[in-house]
């Protein structure tokens, strides 16, 4: 009886929400064609792909990563991924912190505000503009920064075709794009912080410096620590900053998964190795996103997934 | 709590401090702002050796006379203004839609959906997958295969569920007594409400589809559906211009201009819209 009656109010229910469901349609219609379709496709990675036929082959796409012919170019971008990658999280969170502290400090209302729209600024410049303005920047025949060089009795340099710069530089433009855009969720938090802390501290004869040590950092730590682990969950996703400022010369030291990924992929159309290589990025990843979504969970006790 | 600059007895520490910190932020400024202006003198400039100088020497505005009369150039900066209208659109379109009805708490499946769209926040089929069905469906080389997929974000469906969750319950119940369906409510009482929400995730739309490169890349072939961005890219890679009839003689002239043009309209947006960017970035962060 019970649950005739059930079935009936659910059905009713079901019909009375139906425009709700015919509503969803189009976002579940977009994510099982988009997501979910090429889900499967990961398949490909078990796969030789030859211009008119598949041919299953197991585990070969990998062993040949891992120890064969494409060996030395995948352990290189794997090791380039983590290094710039990380490097460029470590700076990133220091340089931003660093600024919102000093921002912080800035007494002028009108100053502060000032430089915080020029530090966001680039953050909305595509990479293609970012990289293109740096291209003619450090371009060889008369760019900014040689001409500079030159006219302090230098020899003028292709920066971002030598190894040895291209690593900095890679850095130092990610940190001109997006050190503003960082600093805007610890500002946030340092607004948070009550000022009666600072007064207190102020009577106990707190210095100003004695206060950004032991009332300010410490406030901080949770967003710094949360903003650190849920960046490295996507340390391996870096791309399309690589992807516009490497060349053929640099490869050494630019070539990335995900770029590696491309080239064998797309460009060469090895469809079977492209995807090996996507699936092992992806793996690295679903690893780290697990292991920070659980230190999350130790320091804030909340998951995010 | 207005401080005053003072070297008195105590207070010289602090003073210096404040010094130190407005020069070091006037420094910082200026490594900002240098390669831009010298972007934005060149662009201006026809002398073919820049040197040092900020300001244009021999002064003209031929680059972009050439950017917005030459086909080559000016073709894909309207694929780039089309593609972001219509690209923002879409995605608002999908973004509202999947978050009104996220937030019907008595919705049976509602639990489902959700997880069902989270899930791809974590796990994807990658770029060679993505390329194939693409293909399969014979979306490469056509505007969809732009348009389309980059419209479902979850997490500005995320942002936006957030976002209608504040609205009180009382306006769509009593919308209901009234007899009014649930489209009749998202369109009549919940969007006219989210004003500030549909800025803020609208210009996250907006950037994105301005500045879509990679998506080009890879799904389309046809220079015809090229956008600025692409081809700014490519203007810049030609080492000489003097094969490109477009550009022949004041070649760096136009690569400059061609950064200007391709930044220009959040340059101009961006002052009166700061305040819908960082609230779009503060409202992810409250929630967590």
């Amino acid at each position: 009886m019970g649950a005739k009656r059930d079935f009936a109010m659910t059905r009713r229910k079901l019909r009375n929400d139906r425009m709700y469901y015919l509503m969803f349609l189009p976002v579940l219609a977009f994510t099982l064609v988009f997501c979910y379709a090429p889900m499967v496709g990961v398949s490909l990675a078990f796969f030789k792909f030859t211009p008119f036929k598949r041919r299953f082959i197991g585990l070969d796409n990998f062993l040949d990563l891992f120890s064969g012919i494409k060996s030395t170019n995948f352990w290189r971008a794997f090791g380039n991924t983590l290094f710039l990658s990380v490097s460029n999280l470590i700076l990133a969170t220091i340089i931003s912190v660093a600024f919102a502290l000093l921002l912080n400090e800035l007494v002028s209302r009108r100053l502060k505000g000032g430089v915080q729209t020029i530090l966001y600024l680039p953050h909305f410049m595509s990479w293609v503009v970012v990289a293109s303005i740096f291209t003619i920047i450090l371009s060889p025949q008369n760019g900014f920064v040689n001409n500079l060089v030159v006219f302090f009795g230098g020899q003028p340099s292709y920066f971002l075709a030598e190894e040895k710069w291209w690593t900095p530089i890679y850095l130092f433009i990610c940190r001109w794009r997006d050190t503003g855009w960082g600093t805007i969720i610890y500002l946030a938090a340092l607004s948070g912080i009550s000022p009666e802390l600072y007064e207190a501290a102020e009577v106990d004869g707190a210095g100003k410096w004695r206060q950004a040590i032991s009332i300010t950092l410490p406030a901080l730590s949770v967003t710094i620590i949360t903003v650190f682990i849920l960046q490295l969950g996507k340390v391996m996703n870096i791309f399309e900053s690589v992807f516009v400022l490497q060349n053929p010369n640099v490869l050494n030291v630019s070539d990335v998964l995900t770029t590696f990924a491309y080239r064998i992929g797309i460009q060469q159309a090895d469809y079977g190795m492209g995807t090996a290589i996507d699936l092992f990025k992806s793996f690295i990843g679903l690893g780290l996103v697990l292991i920070t979504d659980a230190a999350n969970k130790k320091i804030r006790g909340s998951s995010f997934l | 709590m207005k401080e005053k600059l003072s070297f008195k007895k105590g207070r010289a520490p602090r003073t210096l401090f404040r010094i130190f910190n407005a020069a070091f932020m006037a420094l910082v400024l200026i490594l900002m702002l240098v390669p831009l202006l010298k972007v934005v003198s060149d662009s201006f400039d026809r002398s073919t050796v820049y040197g040092l100088s900020l300001w244009p020497k021999h002064p003209s505005i031929e680059a972009y006379k050439s950017i917005f009369t030459n086909p080559n150039l000016f073709r894909p900066l309207i694929i780039s203004i089309i593609t972001t209208a219509s690209g923002t659109v879409i995605g608002l379109a999908i973004t509202t839609l999947g978050a009104y009805v996220l937030c019907q708490r008595s919705l049976i499946g509602r639990g489902f959906f959700a997880k069902f769209i989270f899930v791809t926040m974590i796990f994807n089929g990658g770029l060679v997958p993505t390329f194939l069905v693409l293909k399969g469906l014979h979306m490469t080389n056509t505007l969809w295969a732009i348009l389309l997929p980059a419209s479902v974000n979850v997490f500005n469906i995320v942002l936006m569920r957030n976002f209608f969750e504040q609205i009180p319950v009382s306006l769509f119940e009593s919308a209901e007594m009234e007899g009014a369906n649930p489209p009749q409510v998202f369109w009549r009482i919940v969007l006219p409400l989210s004003g500030a929400a549909l800025a803020s995730i609208g210009l996250f739309f907006a950037v994105e589809f301005w500045n879509m490169f990679f998506s080009y890349v890879i799904y389309i072939s046809d220079t015809k559906l090229y956008n600025f961005q692409i081809k700014l890219r490519e203007l810049i890679l030609s080492e000489q211009n003097i094969n490109d009839p477009a550009i022949m003689g004041f070649g760096n002239m136009v690569k400059n201009a061609g950064v200007v043009v391709a930044m220009l309209p959040f340059l101009f947006i961006y002052p009166f819209a700061q305040r819908y960017f960082i609230a779009g970035v503060t409202m992810g962060s409250v929630k967590e």
